[in-house]
């Protein structure tokens, strides 16, 4: 589904070349659920960007459904974006103008499409979110579990196979972390492809898959002391 | 006050910063060249006339019959008389034309009698032994005409005036050195000389265009009924018994004769009519560019304070980390202040010259006068002043943010 | 999409009520602004023979000579000699002179007082070449100028007032006390600016109330109630006669020439006649003549008035401003929102569509500018009549095709300003919204 081979990103600002990535590879394979974590400022989010084709990259090959990536113009990116992919963010990232159907909306207007089948994925979406009866609430109405609830129904609405989440549950307390986290693994079972960047050791544990950046590599994990005490943590907080 | 992180900033709304000094740049360039014109305007129009303008008032009339020069001539001796014995007149003249009347009869004025260019250009009114006190002018030199020198003549005869008085500004314009009094000169195209009796004080001529600039106070009073298809008459009131006069003039003359046509519209016209009408494009001219100024100037001011409280808007938490940090009130103040007055300085600048370069360009199409640096520097400080009133509200927003905003997100 | 994108720019502009009412009022006064001096200027500038304004010419011959013309211009009228023996050649598919005149007009019925009336005493190819309507029956023969016929023509308007609009074909009018048979009623017709009669500067002036054949005009002595100018050459000698055969110019005359053969033609001709009258003694100085067609004439007189010219383009610079005063405002309406186009960057708007989003935004206020534009130059149009004499003031109208200027001038202007801070809305990267926590 997802694969990146030697890829390199660098970020040249006047005074300072920043590696963001460096040889970096990874293979996601379709239906799997990869959690990434990784120490700040490691490239978790950069590798979510270039996965998402929110940017391009400087080397190196992506393979995103069997598709090199980095010949695609910017408005074949944008249409990608809008059938394949699901964005989760951390701050939410809702529009505030706009009222819970709208925001859940706006992917599908991209798509073009019909007026009933938009509403009726949405309310859809919103039912398997919880939400339906808040459809006309805007965002500034809602706690942040509830925000970040609608953010997930943004990107079911559309039924992309690829979701990618950018610590999705870090501005939110431990309860409403699990629901969002329950929510993920039900969708997840449902078919789609899912890449989660968290800090949570205990969320990484229930992924099917672990993959850790330090300074834009993965790192092999067995070598890595800290992905073991990381498990260990994990094993504890299940047992 | 640091200049650096003010630059910084600017340069991280360089948009911004560009839009807000272009703006200021052109409203500067237009403001100052619509006051220009305002100030222009307003001198034409306060120029005095030489006349005593209330309690003064003309009549035309235009004769149903037109056969006969002797009958009209005959007919204005009588009106004459019948105007002046009304109550409420003070004095009554005829004339062909008077100051600010727009149209009217002017002819090139010569030393020489066969001098091939005018050496100036002259309003030509007829005039009798009343025309001065009907007006209200008095004579600074010589004498006025006598009721015996008064003649009669009719349009296409020529000028030939053995005597005339002549106003002020004609007199100096035709002899610098010297009095003009007892002097010849030749007022028609003729050969025949006429001599200057009397001198006049400031008396306009009725050209009001700006072609007859330099001719705006050259007047020659011809002792002469003109026996044309109309005549004016200069009637002045009894003091404070214009509108009474105004009444009963026309009726008099009715009862004088019926062949006589005073229009309704504007066959009776106060001076201050004529005056309001002699000037009336300037008037308009002079409030239409008023109010472009004052629209504009609040337009612009209104933009700063859009944009500024944007800017404010987009640095709050920065401004929140400022304060955390140990910023008083008076530094974030001062910041925005101060990046007001760098743009607005940049702003002015350019304004200046385009200012100048409007001006010069308009100099070339209109034949307008150039603008005084004084109108450009007033311009400028007026412009700088605004953006600092204008940019005052945000900025005061700005410094009442609470250190507590650093610690928010978003 | 498009009623989307108009949903969701009427929903930003209510959610910052004082930036939008900001632009909208600039947008609104610079518009009107432009809109008020510009209906002036395109009255006082336009065409107004548009047909044929390339075919009619002004004749005008120097009968002064260096010495006194005018920056070597001759004058702007030609003398009675001069005008009279021209049209009497007849080299000109048609050609035309006049005088004007202003008769007092006694009205029927002894209860009615005389009252002046503006015309022109003039031939009668005038009419078939200014194109004047007529109501009822037409315009007097060419037999009638050379039998000195006392015949008139007389307005719509004078025709109201006269006859009470009836077909007065036949009947007679008096003027200066002589009788006239009136032979046509001319519909409403008032060129602006009044191209023929620059000379007397009548450009703007009151429409022409009557018309009356030059030789019969002359015959009774009415004199021109128009421009007499004499320059400052030579003793005329005394009275009427010596006046009309001398050399003040009062006689405009005007000929039709239907493509620029004819022209050369008759500017040969000209040339020949003026080379005729200095063999004969009268000029003293090679042929000096002018053939001007109606646009020509129009820029030479400078009809336009400088202060509409400079209205006009001290309009249009507020407008600039008001327009760049807009672009900042928009920049700082579209980039406050730069989270929002992030998000729908990231998910999946290309940026065509951020194009389309935020230029539709940007219509919707320059459409509410351009109805606020139109409410100020209807206000304007009132204005204008108390700001300029009338004569200017009445040739401001508000009509159709104002208002759709007016509101396509500012939706256009408009769209135009925005498109900088749309293109800035549309360069915002997607990935912004990742990295920006
Ligand atoms: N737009 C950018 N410009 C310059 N440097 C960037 C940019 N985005 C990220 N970086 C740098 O790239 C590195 C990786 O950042 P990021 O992917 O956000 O890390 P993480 O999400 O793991 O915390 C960091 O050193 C960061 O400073
Ligand atoms: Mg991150």
């Amino acid at each position: 589904m997802l694969k990146m081979t030697h890829l390199s990103k660098v970020y040249r600002t006047e005074v300072v070349e920043t590696y963001a990535l460096r040889d970096f590879n990874i293979n996601v394979k379709e239906g799997e659920f990869v959690a990434v974590t990784g120490p700040s400022g490691s490239g978790k989010t950069t590798f979510l960007t270039i996965a998402g084709l929110l940017e391009t990259f400087t080397g190196g090959e992506y393979h995103l459904d069997g598709v090199e990536v980095s010949k695609l113009d910017d408005n074949a990116r944008s249409k990608i974006r809008n059938e394949k992919i699901g964005f989760i963010f951390q701050a939410f990232n809702l529009i505030p103008d706009l009222n819970v159907f709208d925001n859940v909306e706006v992917p599908l207007r991209y798509r073009g499409m019909k007026s009933a089948e938009r509403k009726q994925r949405i309310m859809e979406a919103l039912e398997r979110v919880g939400l339906a009866s808040r459809a006309k609430h805007y965002p500034a109405e809602l706690s942040g579990g509830q925000q970040q609830r609608v953010a997930i129904a943004r990107a079911l609405a559309g039924s992309p196979r690829l979701l990618l989440a950018d610590e999705p549950t870090g501005n939110l307390d431990t309860q409403m972390a699990r629901g969002v986290m329950e929510l993920l693994e039900e969708i997840h079972r449902e078919g789609a492809t899912i890449v989660m960047v968290t800090h949570d050791p205990e969320l990484a544990a229930r992924a099917q898959r672990n993959v850790h950046i330090i300074d834009g590599q993965v790192v092999d994990l067995s070598e890595d002391p800290r992905f073991h005490a990381a498990h260990a943590a994990a094993d504890q907080a299940h047992g | 006050m640091q200049i650096k992180p003010i630059l910084a900033a600017m340069r991280h709304h360089k948009a911004g910063t560009v839009l807000i000094a272009l703006q200021i740049a052109l409203t500067l360039a237009i403001v100052c060249n619509a006051l220009f014109i305002i100030q222009q305007r307003t001198a034409r129009v306060s120029r005095p006339s030489g006349v005593e303008e209330t309690d003064l008032f003309v009549i035309r009339s235009d004769w149903a019959d037109k056969s006969d020069p002797r009958r009209i001539d005959a007919q204005m001796q009588a009106d004459l008389i019948a105007l002046r014995q009304l109550g409420s007149v003070q004095e009554a003249s005829s004339t062909n034309s008077f100051p600010l009347r727009g149209t009217g009869w002017d002819n090139f004025i010569k030393l020489q009698p066969d001098q091939v260019k005018m050496t100036t250009d002259a309003a030509i009114f007829f005039a009798d032994e009343r025309t001065l006190a009907a007006l209200g002018t008095r004579l600074v030199a010589g004498r006025n005409f006598t009721a015996g020198e008064i003649g009669a003549q009719q349009p296409r005869d020529a000028l030939h005036s053995a005597q005339v008085i002549i106003s002020k500004a004609l007199a100096e314009r035709l002899f610098p050195q010297g009095s003009a009094l007892g002097k010849t000169i030749y007022v028609s195209m003729g050969r025949t000389p006429s001599t200057v009796i009397g001198i006049t004080d400031t008396l306009q001529a009725h050209m009001t265009g700006s072609w007859a600039n330099p001719y705006a106070y050259n007047a020659v009073l011809i002792p002469a009924r003109l026996l044309n298809d109309y005549t004016y008459y200069l009637v002045r009131a009894r003091p404070g018994q214009l509108a009474a006069a105004m009444r009963d003039a026309p009726k008099a003359l009715y009862a004088q004769s019926r062949m006589r046509i005073i229009n309704a519209k504007d066959g009776v016209m106060s001076f201050a009519q004529v005056r309001r009408r002699a000037y009336e494009r300037d008037v308009g001219m002079a409030i239409l560019m008023g109010i472009i100024s004052v629209v504009l100037l609040a337009i612009t001011a209104a933009g700063i304070v859009g944009l500024t409280s944007f800017w404010v808007g987009q640095r709050r938490k920065q401004i929140g980390v400022r304060r955390a940090l140990g910023a008083t009130r008076g530094d974030i103040l001062g910041h925005f202040l101060t990046e007001n007055l760098l743009i607005g300085i940049g702003g002015v600048l350019i304004g200046a010259v385009l200012a100048v370069g409007i001006n010069l360009w308009m100099v070339a199409q209109f034949e307008m006068a150039r603008l005084s640096l004084a109108y450009v520097v007033a311009g400028v400080v007026a412009l700088l002043l605004l953006g600092q009133g204008a940019v005052l509200a945000p900025a005061l927003r700005a410094s009442r943010v609470s250190p507590v905003e650093a610690t928010r997100s978003v | 999409m498009f009623a989307y994108y108009l949903q969701l720019g009427l929903r930003s502009l209510r959610r910052s009520p004082m930036l939008t009412a900001l632009m909208v009022m600039a947008v609104g006064f610079g518009v009107a602004a432009s809109m008020i001096t510009w209906s002036v200027f395109r009255a006082v500038s336009g065409d107004p023979i548009p047909g044929k304004s390339a075919q009619l010419y002004t004749v005008l011959i120097d009968n002064r000579g260096p010495q006194y013309n005018d920056n070597g211009e001759p004058p702007e009228a030609l003398t009675y000699t001069d005008a009279t023996a021209l049209v009497a050649a007849g080299k000109a598919a048609h050609q035309t002179l006049f005088y004007n005149v202003a008769p007092s007009v006694l009205p029927e019925g002894n209860q009615s007082l005389p009252f002046i009336a503006n015309g022109y005493a003039t031939n009668a190819d005038f009419f078939g070449m200014f194109d004047v309507p007529f109501e009822y029956g037409g315009g007097w023969h060419a037999s009638d100028d050379a039998g000195r016929a006392a015949v008139a023509v007389i307005s719509h308007e004078l025709n109201q007032q006269l006859f009470g609009g009836a077909d007065s074909v036949g009947r007679e009018i008096t003027m200066d006390r002589h009788t006239y048979r009136i032979v046509g009623v001319a519909a409403h017709w008032d060129p602006k600016p009044r191209f023929f009669d620059l000379f007397s500067g009548n450009a703007f002036g009151d429409p022409v109330q009557l018309y009356l054949p030059f030789a019969r005009a002359v015959d009774v002595q009415m004199d021109t109630a128009g421009r007499n100018n004499c320059g400052s050459n030579a003793d005329f000698g005394v009275g009427r006669d010596a006046w009309l055969h001398g050399e003040c110019v009062w006689v405009p005359m005007w000929v039709e020439l239907p493509d620029p053969a004819a022209a050369k033609g008759y500017r040969e001709f000209l040339t020949n006649y003026a080379a005729e009258q200095q063999r004969a003694g009268r000029f003293h100085w090679a042929p000096n003549v002018r053939l001007r067609d109606v646009n020509d004439w129009l820029d030479h007189m400078r009809v336009v008035p400088p202060e509409s010219r400079i209205s006009l383009m001290v309009a249009l610079g507020f407008f600039v401003i008001c327009l760049v005063n807009t672009i900042g405002l928009l920049l700082a309406k579209f980039m406050r929102r730069a989270a929002e186009i992030g998000v729908r960057r990231a998910l999946g708007a290309p940026r065509l569509e951020i194009y389309h989003q935020f230029l539709v935004e940007a219509g919707t206020v320059g459409l509410a500018g351009g109805v606020l534009g139109l409410l100020l130059t209807a206000l304007g149009m009132f204005g204008v009549g108390l700001l300029f004499e009338p004569e200017i003031a009445r040739l401001a109208h508000l009509d159709l095709s104002l208002v759709a200027t007016t509101l396509l001038v500012a939706i256009v202007a408009t769209v135009l300003a925005a498109f900088y801070p749309t293109w800035r809305a549309a360069r915002v990267q997607p990935a912004w919204q990742l990295k920006s926590n």
